[in-house]
């Protein structure tokens, strides 16, 4: 033991594929040990050196920023400037180098198998009688390394993967058999295969972007490095999730990745809202993920493993599972393949946001804006429906949604309702936000219903798709709207220093005081900050103030929108559309053309509350002094470089990601984009097979011929709500005060309805976290303090009466017996005392009779002596 | 000669009166003087008997001797000790003395 | 164990060391420093000693088996000896023992008023706890596992808190009182049973009982009566009797109301070792002798319920897991949160441990013929995933005692409440605060997590239902530590404490830091502990062959 392994093992990850797998978490994780071990140290050296040059007064302007109080000139711990940087540094090093090695793997795999041919089945091989036994693929980290399973060009399957022992449970030298022998190892892997290579290249260039972006948001905010920390170990935790192999690896990526988005999200800690926003997800996605947690352990008991190869791509388990009776449920003729998948769905509800456990989402945005482009895009939503993806030959066991008699699966039929739902419901909502980043985050959470739909009805290869370029345009807005924001405080900041300076107070702004007073999120009140620069009708006119940010913003906008054929959206949504209307003309499919008309209904709604949200925000006339002064800090600022550079890289990724997938009898752009064949499908179709109802047999589902129907309805969709939103708020835009011509339309109550989200917050408020509160108290005081408590206190009182009652025996028992016997003695020396005087004369007479009588009694008895 | 029984009826006189004095007297030195004649008492009697019964050998003689000086000894400390008794009480009765009262 | 070429009864020594120890630091000067380092020194000579116990085993013991064995005349007149020897789940708990006492002696360095005692006690506490852990006799077992009560008992009378005014119940003489009452009330049937056991089984050797080598076990397969009475009503009595005694220990519901006042009201490092050692005596006496000596009693049906002990203890343990949780999450008073999340975690020991008894009660009650491989893997995982988690709250809930315990000592208030924003002043305190409290938490990575995971793969075939049940109580968990982290952590900075002093200091870093190493490591590489708890659970279940 010792650093000759670590070295033998990086000598060996950097040559085998295999082993390089473990090294991509491993750039991200080492940041983040590094900033939190020299956090640490510094520590450590200012209280043994017992220096006090880290203490800053709160008031101090370089620890305090409008997220902070100034505490009365209260001293607080204060990082150094050079430890800030190098945080940065270390962070940005960590991504980079998971950025390099996942890109290495993504396109070494692809050059090593060839796109077509990578992942796919040779299905005598694969499925033989010997070659896919565990005992065969699995070996222990020190031995065997260099066994590849995939260089070779009779690769099967053509993967890179690894296993370790995690877990040892069961019998090593049991020779009775009973005991489980060693196959109950529990074993933990990573794996590379055409699902998570679509992954692998999307997560760490859009990681890349918000990475970068953090430099200049956060380079005023004194915690820094603590930022850079958790972020990290955010991306550690979603390369985890990416690359694991078994579903308990990937719940453990989740699940920190639960945690970090929590500790990010109220990394403002000191507000409110973020705190409570931090509470609720974590809360909200934890009542998903003890169900999920219980999926998992009964697919490890039924399965026996939880390997994804092992149980995916193998037939009879999956033939097995789908005709086990479930363990609960099962008489209303639930399989275990069932429960399981309605246990991994719920997981998927609470972790992507769908309705009902959607309600942590919009109130993640609290968190700073790269922890929202992370969460909403990047990492934590996808990861969901990732998790549903990768899990899907389960889902469909001995089903199949693309049969020409189509039959579906409890979990997936609710998949493509509350998919569905959610799609419309969150879009409903968006249309009438104010705030930029809330109408960005029921797009997500619509958009991630439009993807669990397409999952509902087999559109997996769509839904992996539109994954895929939602997180590129997503990431996108939610920086660019970051960056608007920057640019609207700077002009709050200058509004202030100007009206400072000619001796104005600082609510010269309190007309737009009345104007979003209602808007929850503006918790900021009680700091004294009395401007929302989040509040859309407080822009207009950004256009011409951060045009870098305007026209990436409009990128990703239209490709949110799916603005026909030039944007990555369009593709993917066009995709989802296409399937779902070809089970239902096909087949006569009802869920399909459920899912089809109410996802067609929310594109036309996304696209509307795109168009009015870039028209608020950036055309017109600035509505306020602060959108007059906006920016950032000039074109060549440091804050203004990594703020908008990562806009330009993304929105490339944003318009061009769709090319990849562009079905190829698509009318030129089929031809141009896919001459071969359709290269996205091609590529991910082969890590998903699909069991044929008896099980023996693997196919693929091919994409659906071309049908001018869903292209024409994705066209009317997006151009329509995009000229709607136009007439209603680009053409004549909005003066300064004018209220939501939506209102009119709508009406104020429902209006109102949708800003408040349905209130749905305040139900559960009403209906969950009060009688949990209740239950809680309750159960101390009625239960533990009221009847066991009293159940103990009354018997200790029965024994004190007891007690009592054997104390007044043992009185009369002690003072006759044991007590008497001693004041006997007492009582008696008492009396014996009486001749002890103290007068000699006494004591001399008493001698005299003494020897009187013994004289006397010798004098009888030897004289009876000498009588005798 | 004079019979032995004459010499032991006055020795035990002598002793009576002596024991009389010692438990009768109320003045301390009185007592102690009542103690020197039990004692002389004693030295008649022992004479007496060494005289009539074991003339040749010298014990009941040397007995006499110890008993003089042992009633001289008795006599320096018990002075001593009413002298002390008197400083510290102002009286010479020993049944104001009763400081071994139990 | 040979040293220097010298058989060395290492396991006495390391019963008896600590008594020595705690005699030597009583009776030191009334310097406290000199106390403070000599109860330390003794405390990691200690630690290093369990260390190479456990090494020792794990590079030299065979399948799991009982290794050192040592065994003197003790008592002969009964007919007990004084045996002692380590298997796989023993070594787990000494060495969680012995890590946990020096760390609690570096934290009772805060406390100065008769610190010889203080410290003394806790080593003596040591000895008790590493008597019970490695008795291989009965007596030996109930010696030292009444010993155990009375230094814990004058920790919490003489050091504890003061009471609450106005609150009826509140404050150290209460909570020590109950105590030591309820758990003394609990091991009176334990005696009783003890000797009942060493009477009909002729033998105190828990290995040889539990082997059902011995009469006792071959006696109740064929029904032979004992003493007039049946057989079965005398395993009943005797069962009972342990039963009551280590679920009050342990604490399973409705037993546990003796430990949020004990916990709540002890010093910190009373506390920790409450938390971290104390629980686990009454978990490792089902687990070392409830289980193995009454493998029918378990499947047998409880009278007037209809449902068998384990489904009835899988039952008190879901509400333990529940209640707990809920508990927890309306306590305003930090330690007592804390404490209350020990119900919730040791729910999960109990209902693994109610799995692992039915499968092996059944197991034994059909013989070799029926048993069922597949409810084998479940009842090894459902033990090993116990001994995961009584070893994994060990650590976290140690870790959460003695920062809770630290900022107590430095507000000297426990309220909640009163709390607020203490990121601001105390960053490092800040952010191991949010370590520990999601190893507590079970975030997967952390320890917490591996041992949940496992008791919930083994009880899921088993108690399903209840299993299902017990996921709420995982629920709260997040909620009760997110709460604690909430009003302590987050929200404005509370100006009262503007002045005060509320990083941690070198010492409450240095012992989370250690207990971090160890939360970090069987987070993501159990298997260093995992194996050697794995091999003696495989030979428990062998041991139902005979």
């Amino acid at each position: 033991m010792g650093l000759d392994v670590i070295f033998d093992f990086l000598g060996q990850a950097f040559t085998d594929r295999n082993l390089m797998l473990w090294l991509i978490p491993l750039g991200p994780l080492s940041a983040f040990v590094l900033i939190s071990f020299i956090t640490l140290i510094l520590w450590l050296v200012r209280q043994v050196t017992g220096t006090q040059e880290n203490m800053i007064p709160a008031s101090d302007h370089h620890y305090n920023d409008h997220h902070h109080p100034d505490y009365g000139g209260m001293e607080v711990p204060y990082q150094p400037d050079w430890f800030r940087v190098t945080a940065v540094v270390i962070g940005m090093a960590g991504i980079i180098w998971a950025l390099i090695i996942s890109w290495t793997l993504v396109f070494g795999a692809l050059n090593d198998f060839g796109a077509g041919t990578f992942g796919s089945l040779d299905s005598a091989a694969y499925y033989g009688d010997d070659s896919h036994s565990e005992g065969d693929e699995s070996h222990s980290e020190d031995e065997a390394h260099g066994d590849d399973h995939g260089s070779s060009a009779d690769c099967a399957p053509c993967v890179y993967s690894d296993e370790i022992t995690w877990m040892s449970i069961g019998a090593e030298g049991d020779t009775t058999g009973v005991v489980p022998d060693e196959s109950t190892d529990y074993e933990i892997g990573v794996l590379l295969d055409p699902l998570n290579i679509t992954l692998l290249f999307m997560v760490p260039i859009a990681m890349l972007g918000i990475f970068t972006y953090s430099i200049g948001y956060m380079a005023h905010d004194a915690r820094q490095a603590k930022f850079f920390a958790l972020i990290s170990l955010f991306a550690t935790a979603m390369f985890v999730l990416t690359i694991a192999d078994n579903l308990m690896m990937l719940f453990v990526g989740w699940e920190i990745m639960g945690f970090c988005s929590y500790s990010l999200i109220g990394f403002w800690y000191e507000k409110r809202s973020a705190y409570k926003a931090a509470i609720k997800a974590f809360t909200v996605t934890r009542v998903a993920d003890v169900v999920m947690l219980l999926g998992i352990v009964y697919l490890w008991n039924i399965a026996g493993t939880l390997n994804f190869r092992d149980i995916l791509y193998n037939p009879e388990v999956l033939q097995m599972i789908g005709s086990t009776p479930a363990i609960i449920f099962g008489g209303f003729g639930m399989s275990a393949a069932g429960l399981i998948g309605v246990f991994l769905l719920i997981g998927t509800v609470g972790k992507s946001a769908q309705f009902p456990l959607h309600v942590w989402l919009p109130d993640a945005m609290e968190g700073p804006t790269p922890v929202s482009a992370m969460i909403h895009a990047a990492a934590m939503v996808s990861a969901g429906v990732y998790a549903i993806i990768r899990m899907y030959p389960l889902f469909v066991a001995l089903t199949n949604p693309h049969a020409s008699d189509p039959t579906f699966s409890a979990p997936l039929i609710i998949m493509a309702v509350v998919g569905s739902f959610t799609a419309l419901f969150a879009a409903t909502m968006g249309v009438a936000q104010r705030d930029v980043k809330a109408v960005l985050a029921y797009s997500t959470i619509s958009q991630l219903g439009f993807m669990v739909a397409a999952l509902g009805v087999g559109a997996y290869i769509a839904a992996t798709f539109h994954l895929i370029t939602h997180a590129f345009f997503k990431a996108l807005l939610f920086m660019a709207s970051g960056a608007v924001i920057h640019a609207m405080e700077h002009g709050e900041h200058h509004v202030h220093e100007h009206h400072a300076a000619h001796g104005h107070d600082d609510h010269a702004h309190d007309e737009h005081h009345d104007e979003h007073g209602h808007d929850e999120h503006h918790a900021d009140d009680e700091h004294g900050v009395h401007f929302d620069p989040q509040d859309m009708f407080n822009m207009g006119g950004l256009n011409k103030r951060i045009p870098v940010t305007f026209w990436t913003f409009l990128a990703g906008g239209f490709s949110l929108a799916g603005f026909p054929l030039i944007t990555a959206g369009f593709w993917s949504k066009d995709e989802i559309l296409a399937e779902s209307w070809f089970g239902f003309v096909a087949h006569g499919s009802g869920l399909h053309a459920m899912v089809f008309f109410v996802l067609a209904l929310a594109a036309f709604l996304t696209a509307f509350y795109t168009m009015r949200q870039i028209a608020l925000t950036f055309l017109g006339e600035p509505r306020t002094e602060e959108a007059e002064h906006a920016g950032l800090g000039g074109q060549y600022n440091i804050v203004s470089i990594t703020m908008q550079a990562p806009l330009i890289l993304l929105a490339v990724f944003a318009l061009g990601a769709g090319f990849i997938g562009v079905p190829d009898d698509f009318p030129i752009f089929g031809a141009i984009f896919s001459p071969e064949h359709n290269y996205f499908h091609h590529l991910v179709i082969y890590a998903l097979p699909f069991m044929e109802n008896g099980g023996s047999e693997v196919f693929h589902v091919d994409a659906p011929a071309f049908n001018i129907i869903p292209v024409a309805v994705s066209f009317i969709v997006a151009l329509g709500g995009l000229w709607l939103g136009w007439k209603m708020y680009g053409e004549k835009p909005l003066e300064a005060g004018e209220e939501d011509p939506l209102i009119k339309y709508l009406g104020e109550p429902i209006y109102t309805a949708l800003q408040n989200r349905y209130y749905m917050d305040d139900l559960y408020d009403l209906i969950f976290v009060r009688p949990a509160q209740w239950i809680s108290r309750g159960v101390i005081t009625l239960l533990d303090k009221g009847i066991i408590d009293t159940v103990l206190h009354t018997l200790g009182f029965v024994f004190t009466v007891i007690g009592d009652f054997i104390k007044v025996m043992n009185k009369w028992l002690i003072d006759g017996v044991g007590d008497g016997v001693p004041k006997g003695i007492w009582d008696f020396g008492g009396w014996a005392r009486q001749a002890q005087n103290g007068r000699i004369q006494f004591y001399l007479l008493i001698v005299l009779a003494a020897v009187l009588v013994i004289g006397v009694i010798f004098a009888i008895t030897t004289g009876a002596v000498l009588a005798s | 000669m004079i019979p032995l029984w004459l010499y032991l009826m006055v020795s035990a006189a002598l002793f009576s009166i002596g024991t009389f004095g010692v438990l009768s007297r109320r003045n301390g030195v009185a007592v102690l003087m009542s103690v020197e004649l039990m004692l002389n008492a004693v030295n008649i009697n022992l004479i007496a008997f060494w005289r009539y019964l074991t003339p040749t050998e010298i014990n009941g003689f040397a007995f006499t001797a110890f008993v003089v000086v042992i009633a001289a000894a008795e006599a320096a400390v018990g002075l001593a000790i009413i002298i002390s008794v008197y400083r510290s009480r102002r009286s010479v009765i020993p049944e104001e003395a009763d400081m071994l009262r139990g | 164990m040979i040293i220097l070429g010298n058989e060395i009864d290492i396991l006495t020594f390391l019963i008896l060391a600590p008594f020595f120890g705690a005699l030597l630091v009583a009776s030191l000067p009334a310097n406290k420093w000199i106390a403070r380092w000599t109860a330390l020194g003794i405390g990691i000579a200690l630690f290093g000693v369990s260390v190479a116990v456990f090494m020792d085993y794990q590079a030299n013991a065979t399948n799991g088996e009982f290794y050192l064995q040592e065994s003197y005349r003790w008592f002969t007149v009964l007919g007990a000896s004084w045996s002692v020897g380590i298997d796989g789940i023993s070594a787990s708990m000494v060495l969680l023992t012995g890590l946990l006492t020096p760390l609690a002696i570096l934290i009772s360095w805060e406390v100065s008023d008769r610190p010889n005692m203080h410290l003394a006690l806790l080593l003596m506490f040591e000895g008790a706890s590493m008597g019970v852990f490695l008795a291989m006799d009965l007596m030996v077992f109930f010696l030292f596992y009444e010993l155990s009560l009375v230094p814990m008992y004058f920790l919490i009378n003489q050091w504890g808190s003061p009471p609450q005014k106005e609150v009826k119940f509140t404050g150290r003489i209460y909570a020590s009182t109950k105590f030591l009452l309820y758990s003394m009330g609990g091991t009176l049937g334990m005696l009783l049973a003890t000797q009942l056991i060493g009477f009909t089984a002729g033998t105190y050797e828990i290995a040889e009982i539990a082997r059902s080598t011995g009469d006792w076990l071959a006696a109740s397969r064929s029904d032979a009566a004992f003493l007039g009475v049946s057989v079965g009503t005398v395993k009943a009595l005797a069962f009972f009797g342990f039963f009551v005694a280590f679920a009050i220990k342990v604490p399973i519901w409705p037993f546990h109301t003796w430990l949020p006042d004990a916990h709540g009201e002890a010093p910190t490092a009373g506390s920790m070792l409450l938390a971290g050692v104390m629980l686990k005596l009454g978990a490792y006496g089902f687990i070392r002798l409830v289980v193995p000596f009454f493998p029918d009693v378990w499947v047998a049906n409880v009278p007037l319920l209809g449902v068998n002990w384990a489904t009835l203890f899988a039952f008190l343990s879901m509400l333990g897991i529940v209640l707990g949780a809920f508990a927890a999450f309306g306590q305003n008073d930090i330690k007592r949160l804390v404490a209350y999340s020990s119900v919730n975690h040791m729910g999960f020991v109990g209902i693994g441990i109610a799995a692992f008894a039915v499968l092996y009660g059944e197991a034994w009650v059909a013989e070799q013929s029926a048993i069922a491989s597949e409810s084998m893997v479940d009842a090894s995982t459902a033990l090993n995933g116990t001994v995961m988690q009584m070893f994994n709250h060990g650590l976290s809930s140690a870790g959460m005692f003695l920062l809770a315990g630290g900022i107590y000592h430095k507000t000297h208030t426990r309220d909640l409440t009163q709390y607020g924003g203490f990121w601001v002043k105390a960053p490092i305190f800040g952010g191991l605060f949010v370590f520990m409290s999601m190893s507590s938490l079970g975030l997967p990575g952390l320890n917490g997590f591996v041992g949940e995971f496992l008791i919930v793969r083994g009880t899921w075939p088993v108690f399903t239902w209840l299993t299902v049940l017990s996921m709420i109580g995982l629920l709260f968990t997040g909620s009760y530590i997110l709460k604690g982290i909430r009003y302590t952590l987050h929200g404005e900075f509370n100006m009262h404490w503007k002045d005060y002093n509320l990083e941690v200091d070198w010492r409450e870093f240095t012992a989370v830091f250690v207990l971090g190493i160890f939360i970090v490591w069987t987070g993501l590489a159990p298997n260093w502990i995992l194996d050697t708890i794995n091999s003696s659970v495989t030979l428990i279940l062998t041991n139902i062959l005979g």
